[in-house]
């Protein structure tokens, strides 16, 4: 009993304040003040018309967050498929070292790829621009793909490969016909957590992005001023916000551990 | 290959800017400056508090996420049904955005008056705080917030690897009369050892370069009270405009970061 007394506690714990957020963007702001908190009141759809259609819609913030992931997902996936097959198949020389390289640029801190980026970009004047921001996703956004995609390759039997190269069919073929069929899985929730990642991006986003280019992660803070805080809309928001991200989530619900500990799995096994 | 041009040739160019002087307030002054950068962090009080705080940041959100996270897979493996619900509530947070999150806290969560850790203190008799507003309850609360966002992380990982622990394994431990306390130490701890190391390693790296939710939270305020290496190389890189002196900053936090990971990956391989 109260084994199930902390379970639920815990539940509530990590649950709570996103359902909180999901209630009070239905409140209008004189709701949310009320104090006790009502628990009842008249659900309004005003919070999501303002953020959506009203003077400080998200929808521009939303469209591109929606390209920079979209890009950035795109390039990644087609750079880390070819990339993954080669680690986990083919031989060439300096493979182990490749590997490990790849896996060291994943644990680089941000922040101190941000500042070489920021001056390069400047230089090229490409801040605030998509190709800018989609640059700089990739560097985190590849060797995750990576790592990911060549765990799914390794689980791929070798021998329905080698029977296709034996049909004289090359390299290329059967990766395109025998290989990636057979991985289509593993590519799907690779896209999942890329596009998850890039759209959560922040501290690229409000470095390298500007007027232009605002993804909805900096957007959020038009609610917050150091006057006043607009907690409905912010509410509204932030629900809007999240929704992409937790549908995706529990799409990939069942492959989340797998993704998240990629890197640290696979790296410390290898050499 | 192309991660050799995304990451590495940035790096270079961070080494050599931590190198210079570049002050964009004062680019009348910018030159090479050669390791002035590094001689002025020695005496930098502002640094050294920085680097404390990454220190007590990383160790405690690490520490707390494991113990808690392993406490509560142990708890969850005793409770026949309801798992399924609680690996859902799990990932709720790990999907979030680290942005939304911190705004999350700050206001639903934190704010005096109104937020929920408020209303509950206040209905207990502990009156209202100012969570993020006080330089000691800021670090505390800063804290909290990576580790509510992060133990499910820790959970989930460890909940498949005691999930894959035989049973019969335990049951002859029941047999032989072992207590619960040795049939934990002896059988079920040296068989998860490796999923806690991972969590440890990349729990750590993640910490070391955490910033969206503490820059939303609390900014690395109030003053500098939660300004962890990370947020103080952005401050001055970007607030400051001294990108010199952020990028040497952020070179330290780099050799920290792959210090740490070389050191964590030998103790790996010893066991």
């Amino acid at each position: 009993m109260a084994v199930l007394a902390v379970a639920a506690v815990v539940l509530a714990g990590w649950a709570f304040p996103v359902l909180w957020a999901l209630l009070t963007s239905f409140k209008s702001e004189r709701d949310v003040l009320a104090y006790p908190p009502k628990l009842v009141f008249v659900p309004t759809l005003a919070n999501y018309a303002e953020v959506l259609f009203g003077s400080s819609t998200l929808l521009p913030n939303l469209w591109s967050s929606f390209v920079v992931a979209s890009l950035a997902t795109l390039l990644t996936m087609l750079i880390a498929v070819p990339a993954a097959y080669a680690l986990a198949r083919l031989e060439f020389p300096a493979k182990r070292g490749t590997g490990f390289y790849i896996l060291a640029t994943q644990m680089l801190p941000p922040v101190g790829l941000i500042i070489p980026y920021y001056l390069v970009l400047q230089r090229l004047s490409a801040l605030d621009t998509y190709s800018g921001l989609v640059a700089i996703y990739l560097t985190f956004s590849l060797p995750f793909a990576i790592w990911l995609m060549v765990s799914y390759f390794e689980d791929i039997p070798r021998e329905m490969e080698e029977a296709a190269l034996i049909d004289r069919a090359g390299r290329l073929r059967a990766l395109w016909y025998v290989i990636l069929p057979q991985a289509k899985g593993g590519m799907a929730v690779t896209t999942i957590f890329v596009f998850l990642n890039a759209w959560n991006e922040f501290l690229f986003a409000v470095v390298i992005g500007g007027n232009r280019v605002r993804t909805v992660t900096v957007a959020m803070f038009n609610f917050i001023s150091v006057e006043q805080t607009l907690w409905a809309k912010l509410a509204a928001g932030a629900v809007l916000a999240m929704a992409p991200v937790v549908v995706l989530g529990l799409l990939a619900q069942r492959h989340i551990v797998k993704g998240l500990t990629v890197g640290a799995l696979k790296g410390g096994g290898r050499r | 290959m192309i991660l050799l041009a995304t990451t590495t040739a940035p790096l270079v160019y961070l080494l050599w800017t931590s190198l210079n002087r570049i002050d964009l307030s004062m680019p009348w002054l910018s030159g090479f400056a050669g390791l002035d950068n590094f001689a002025r962090m020695a005496g930098d009080p502002r640094f050294w508090s920085s680097l404390w705080l990454t220190l007590i940041y990383t160790g405690s959100t690490v520490v707390l996420q494991v113990a808690i996270g392993l406490g509560l897979a142990l708890l969850v493996m005793q409770i026949p049904r309801g798992q399924g619900a609680l690996r859902v509530a799990a990932i709720l947070p790990i999907v979030l955005a680290p942005v939304v999150v911190g705004l999350f806290w700050r206001t639903f969560v934190l704010s005096p008056d109104f937020g929920l850790v408020d209303l509950a203190t206040g209905a207990v008799g502990l009156g209202s705080h100012n969570w993020l507003g006080d330089p000691k309850l800021a670090l505390v609360s800063v804290i909290a917030i990576h580790t509510w966002q992060w133990t499910p992380f820790a959970f989930l990982v460890m909940l498949a690897s005691l999930a894959s622990i035989p049973p019969d394994l335990v049951e002859a431990a029941r047999i032989d009369r072992a207590n619960a306390w040795r049939r934990f130490r002896h059988i079920t701890l040296p068989l998860i050892r490796p999923a806690i190391v991972i969590v440890v390693i990349m729990r750590t790296m993640v910490a070391l370069s955490a910033f969206a939710a503490i820059y939303a939270a609390t900014g690395g305020g109030p003053g500098t009270a939660t300004e962890i290496l990370n947020l103080y190389a952005y401050r001055t890189s970007f607030s400051e405009l001294n990108l010199g002196y952020g990028a040497a900053l952020a070179v330290v936090l780099l050799a920290i970061t792959l210090l740490t990971s070389l050191l964590m990956f030998r103790l790996r391989r010893g066991r």
